[in-house]
């Protein structure tokens, strides 16, 4: 499927393209727009105010996907605890990554195109992916 | 940028995102939760239902979603960018944002000065919470004032007194004494 988002993609927008590639449309190819007047046909928007993969409630989009497909994998919760404090900083969870991540992916988005910064983000959500797995079975932080 | 708009005065006057917006008096959570998020933006009120930012991508889009936010509330909300219309007004909005973060730093500098009378834990304690202040006010800050320094100068010290106190106190003395370092309180019981 075609996934369209806004470009100059930061903290949410970079894990919610990974949380789509890896655990909801492998197939996933992905595009970005200026604004939601450009949205293509076709595509499935995210990130974006007004579609259904966006902010709603509390929640930031990369929640919004955990919750509308069903997913309830702890460690994806874990993750989306630091994505939602470096996406809205409202001091719902206590994540001090959310800062640090926050910082690299602005960074990232400076000095990269989209579909670079989706290239670079990928390896690194899976390493958190795998960091936090490991913390849950292990009952602390791992090695 | 703005503040080089504003402050060598003769480009074009910056561009400001406005949000217009106007949510049911009940429930009161909504209304709440959104005037919090406002507030944590550093938004310059306008009038009732209408607040600025300097425009640039992440102010466009925090508002967007505070927008957003309204809507699923059972609100109206209309997203602008606009200009004002004289340099004067420009000042104006600039100066009311600067004295609010002036007054946030000031603030945050005393609550750091008074802890250095604090007990131990209690100091470590006050100093993780002025750090995350401190960090939250910077972010909301579009054009710094000079009392920005003040508070990271105090807060800098706090942690240097938390991580080695006789050093720490040894600096505060001897800037005292020299008559021209930052004012600390007496010095108080260390451990």
């Amino acid at each position: 499927m075609r996934w369209v988002t806004r470009a100059g993609v930061h903290i949410d927008r970079a894990s919610s393209a990974w949380l789509v590639r890896r655990f909801i449309d492998p197939e996933a190819q992905f595009e970005f727009v200026t604004g939601p007047d450009d949205l293509p046909d076709g595509a499935v928007p995210f990130d974006i105010r007004g579609v259904e993969f966006g902010h709603h409630g509390h929640d930031c989009t990369f929640e919004t996907l955990l919750r509308r497909h069903h997913l309830d994998d702890p460690v994806l919760w874990r993750i989306a605890a630091i994505i939602h404090e470096a996406d809205l900083d409202d001091d719902r969870f206590d994540a001090p990554e959310a800062p640090g991540l926050d910082v690299v992916l602005r960074g990232l988005s400076m000095v990269c195109d989209d579909h670079e910064t989706l290239g670079l983000t990928g390896p690194v959500f899976d390493g958190l992916y795998e960091f936090f797995r490991r913390e849950l079975l292990l009952g602390r932080e791992p090695s | 940028m703005h503040a080089t708009v504003v402050a060598n005065g003769t480009s074009r006057l910056g561009e400001w995102v406005l949000l217009v917006y106007r949510l049911p008096r009940e429930p009161s959570t909504p209304r709440s939760a959104v005037w919090r998020r406002l507030r944590r933006l550093g938004v310059a009120q306008l009038g009732d239902g209408l607040v600025a930012l300097p425009s640039d991508a992440r102010t466009l889009e925090q508002l967007d979603w505070v927008a957003a936010e309204v809507q699923e509330a059972g609100g109206t909300a209309l997203l602008w960018l606009a200009r004002p219309s004289s340099r004067a007004e420009e000042r104006q909005l600039v100066q009311a944002m600067k004295e609010a973060r002036t007054e946030e730093y000031l603030e945050l500098r005393t609550d750091a000065l008074a802890s250095w009378s604090a007990p131990v834990a209690e100091r470590q304690r006050s100093l993780k919470r002025l750090q995350k202040q401190l960090r939250e006010v910077r972010r909301r800050d579009f054009f710094p004032p000079p009392e920005r320094d003040l508070a990271d100068a105090a807060v800098a010290e706090l942690g240097a007194l938390v991580a080695d106190p006789d050093a720490a106190r040894a600096r505060a003395g001897a800037s005292a004494e020299s008559g021209t370092g930052v004012t600390t309180p007496a010095p108080g019981s260390d451990r």
